[in-house]
């Protein structure tokens, strides 16, 4: 049997390769955003096509097309972009407009700034002025290897990144925290090496490895792939239409909304349904069942498991013996609150520490009895929430 | 619409993480089965035929009885994880070579029903079953549990009834290498020292165990056996010899961390490890019975909850 291993560091061959532009994409539209885009209408690689509302810096980024051509349908969580229709008899081809670089982007800073990233598809709503930076530049889980691809291929477009969230949100220190052995810095930050091992690569770890302090309140985190991307806005100042995905230790730039299909294609990786396909990795990816969904901007991966190989995950009943409460980096005992969720005892899950849960993965990963262990355990984080949501209501009312 | 997509090949999906460690309750299972075989294949060597009844005897009744509990429990059966396998064999091994095979039958079943069952099933029971089985047993049929008195065809000794009844120089031949050998009488599989602890170490390599248990627990027993060696070493055993003699190995490795009765945190198991230990050696100095080891575990197994309230803070916890 294959030796399952967790640490992602990984020794980078090839570059990051582009993908033939696909002739449809499937864009994938936030419940928050509100297509402003009508059916038929002819639509420029660039184009908004859904817009949050609010006029707040601070929010979803909006959603723009990424190739031109012609929508074709409007899906509850998605926009279907076609080809362009061809020429009618004896009239010129439609020629979409794609929108001007935004050239006041060098001009402005902090909160307009953030405005204008937010307008051109960069979500800067985690990040807050003033505090310090951390860089997480560890591939994200094992399998995938595009941190440290970006890493390697595209310092330029990283310094730039880090030059513009300077000027927007003018941080206190910024930390780059990489693998062991590794030594690379980005525009002067400070390099700090951490364990590459998963779950040591999830966000509040890393500020732990970069800072000493456990969910600190002035430190945020930015993923070395989200500082791409504001990077690739800072140098193109064009909307944001392009993801970053690595498909079996290939990284690939694609149009977002690029059918999972073409990416599998172009990796030269063949799927029928005896495997399964998830968007994202191993541990907290997202399966899908169509490979006609689009990737967004935050997939990072497309994973394959193969169907039985590994044991299937049953409500088989605990049998106490410890392991997740090993291997849970977040110290509380997820096998206890999964008896808790599933006997919806979720008030007492509220006493053991829930919601210090960090949504890793390890505990149903390492469990002997296949327990789908994580899956209880953000049960009973939902009934909290929907049980506080009530609360909230009753007081209202009184 | 809805027909196109229905045409199409659909994937299956699930929730993440998509990955597992491979470990399942029955591949653990096997191995440690595949741990105790060494010992076994020794105590046939050992004590012939009757070795391989009693382990045949108790395996069988284990898996039947507990097959029959959850049928009448309604619950699904799980004969295919050798839970109940694992059970019957380690109480076989808790046994004299020539014990009746009603005694056997009854212990079996009881291991189960009492170690188990009642408490829902592998996984609820707050004991260790195969030592709820011994004790059971002791307490109700003792003459048949009696090492010496089972044993009597061999002309050997066990030692820690020598040690009971007739003092610390009567054990004074015993060389820890015999012990290590199991050349003494013993119980069918507990008394093979060195098989029990090359077990032992082939499920700590094999990461099927954590180490520490068993090693806070030798650690326990020797240290509190130092103690007491060092008041009066005319009156009291060597550590080295509570380490080699009786139940010690086998509680180590195989009684100790049951899964179930055993604390979870770190710091409780390595509490849980010393405490047992001291017990052991506390009831095999001023006890009745000559080996506490499934006393000692029993015991510290209902401190369990208790220890296990020694947690740390969670991540991010004030």
């Amino acid at each position: 049997m294959m030796k399952i291993r967790l640490n992602t560091s990984a020794e980078i061959k090839g570059t990051i390769q582009d993908i033939p532009v696909p002739d449809v994409v499937r864009i994938p539209i936030p419940k928050k955003l509100k297509p402003v885009v009508k059916k038929k209408q002819i639509v420029g690689c660039g184009q908004v096509i859904a817009e949050i509302s609010s006029k707040g810096a601070y929010n979803l980024g909006f959603v723009h097309a990424s190739i031109d051509g012609m929508v074709e349908d409007i899906l509850p969580d998605a926009l279907v972009i076609g080809p362009l229709p061809p020429p009618k008899e004896g009239e010129d081809a439609v020629t979409p407009t794609r929108p001007d670089p935004c050239t006041e982007l060098d001009s402005l800073s902090g909160e307009e700034l953030c405005r204008k990233l937010l307008e051109l598809g960069v979500d800067t709503s985690k990040l807050h002025a003033t505090r310090t930076l951390v860089i997480n530049g560890l591939n994200p889980e094992p399998g995938i290897i595009i941190s440290e691809q970006l890493l390697q291929n595209t310092v330029e477009t990283l310094k730039a990144g880090v030059q513009l969230l300077e000027r927007a949100l003018k941080p206190g220190a910024i930390t780059l925290v990489v693998a062991a052995g590794r030594n690379v810095t980005v525009h002067g930050c400070t390099t700090v090496n951490a364990s590459d091992t998963y779950p040591a690569t999830i966000d509040p770890l890393v500020i732990y490895a970069a800072t000493g302090a456990e969910q600190p309140a002035n430190v945020d985190i930015i993923s070395v792939l989200d500082l791409y991307y504001v990077g690739r806005v800072a140098e193109t100042k064009l909307p944001l239409t392009e993801s970053i995905v690595s498909i079996s230790g290939k990284t690939f730039r694609a149009p977002v909304g690029t059918a999972v299909q073409e990416l599998l294609n172009a990796a030269g990786c063949t799927a029928k349904t005896d495997k399964k396909i998830a968007l994202g990795g191993p541990m907290r990816g997202e399966a899908i069942f169509d490979l006609s969904i689009g990737i967004s901007k935050n997939s990072k991966a497309v994973t394959l498991v193969e169907e039985g190989f590994f044991p299937p995950v049953q409500p088989n009943p605990c049998i106490n013996c410890g392991e997740c409460v090993l291997a849970c980096p977040a110290r509380i005992q997820p096998g206890m609150l999964s008896r808790f969720a599933e006997f919806k005892l979720v008030d007492d899950a509220r006493k053991q520490h829930v919601e210090a849960c960090l949504e890793c993965g390890m505990c149903t990963f390492v469990c002997p009895a296949n327990r789908p262990v994580l899956q209880y355990i953000l049960l009973a984080k939902q009934l909290l929430a929907a049980q506080d949501a009530e609360v909230a209501t009753c007081r209202l009312q009184d | 619409m809805a027909s196109q997509e229905l045409t199409k090949n659909l994937f299956s999906v699930s929730s993440a993480p998509l990955w597992h460690c491979g470990r399942t309750v029955r591949s653990t299972m096997l191995h440690s089965l595949l741990a105790l075989l060494p010992a076994a294949a020794m105590a046939v060597y050992r004590y012939g035929y009757d070795a391989i009844t009693v382990i045949a005897w108790a395996g069988l009744t284990a898996v039947v009885t507990e097959f029959l509990m959850q049928k009448w429990m309604e619950q699904e059966s799980t004969a295919d994880d050798f839970t109940a396998l694992f059970d019957g064999v380690i109480f076989a091994f808790l046994l004299p070579s020539t014990a009746p095979f009603w005694l056997i039958i009854t212990g079996s079943a009881l291991t189960i029903i009492l170690g188990r069952m009642v408490f829902g099933g592998f996984g609820g029971s707050p004991v260790c079953a195969p030592a709820v089985g011994w004790a059971v047993m002791t307490a109700a049929w003792p003459e048949f549990m009696d090492l010496n008195a089972m044993l009597l065809n061999w002309d050997l000794i066990e030692p820690l009834s020598e040690l009971k009844y007739f003092g610390v120089d009567a054990v004074a031949e015993i060389t820890p290498v015999s012990l290590l050998l199991g050349d003494n009488l013993g119980t069918l599989g507990a008394s093979q020292v060195g098989l029990i602890l090359l077990g032992g170490l082939y499920l700590l390599a094999t990461k099927q165990l954590r180490w520490f248990i068993p090693v806070s627990f030798l650690a326990g027993v020797f240290l509190t056996a130092l103690i007491f060696y060092m008041i009066d070493p005319s009156q009291y055993a060597s550590p080295v010899f509570h380490l080699l003699s009786g139940g010690t190995m086998l509680a180590a490795f195989f009684l100790m961390p049951y899964p179930s009765a055993s604390p979870v945190w770190k710091l409780p198991m390595l509490l849980y490890g010393l405490f047992g230990g001291a017990l052991l050696i506390i009831i095999r100095t001023y006890g009745i019975y000559p080996d506490g080891a499934c006393f000692a575990v029993l015991l510290i197994n209902l401190c369990t909850p208790l220890i296990d309230l020694i947690q740390p803070k969670p991540f991010g916890g004030r």
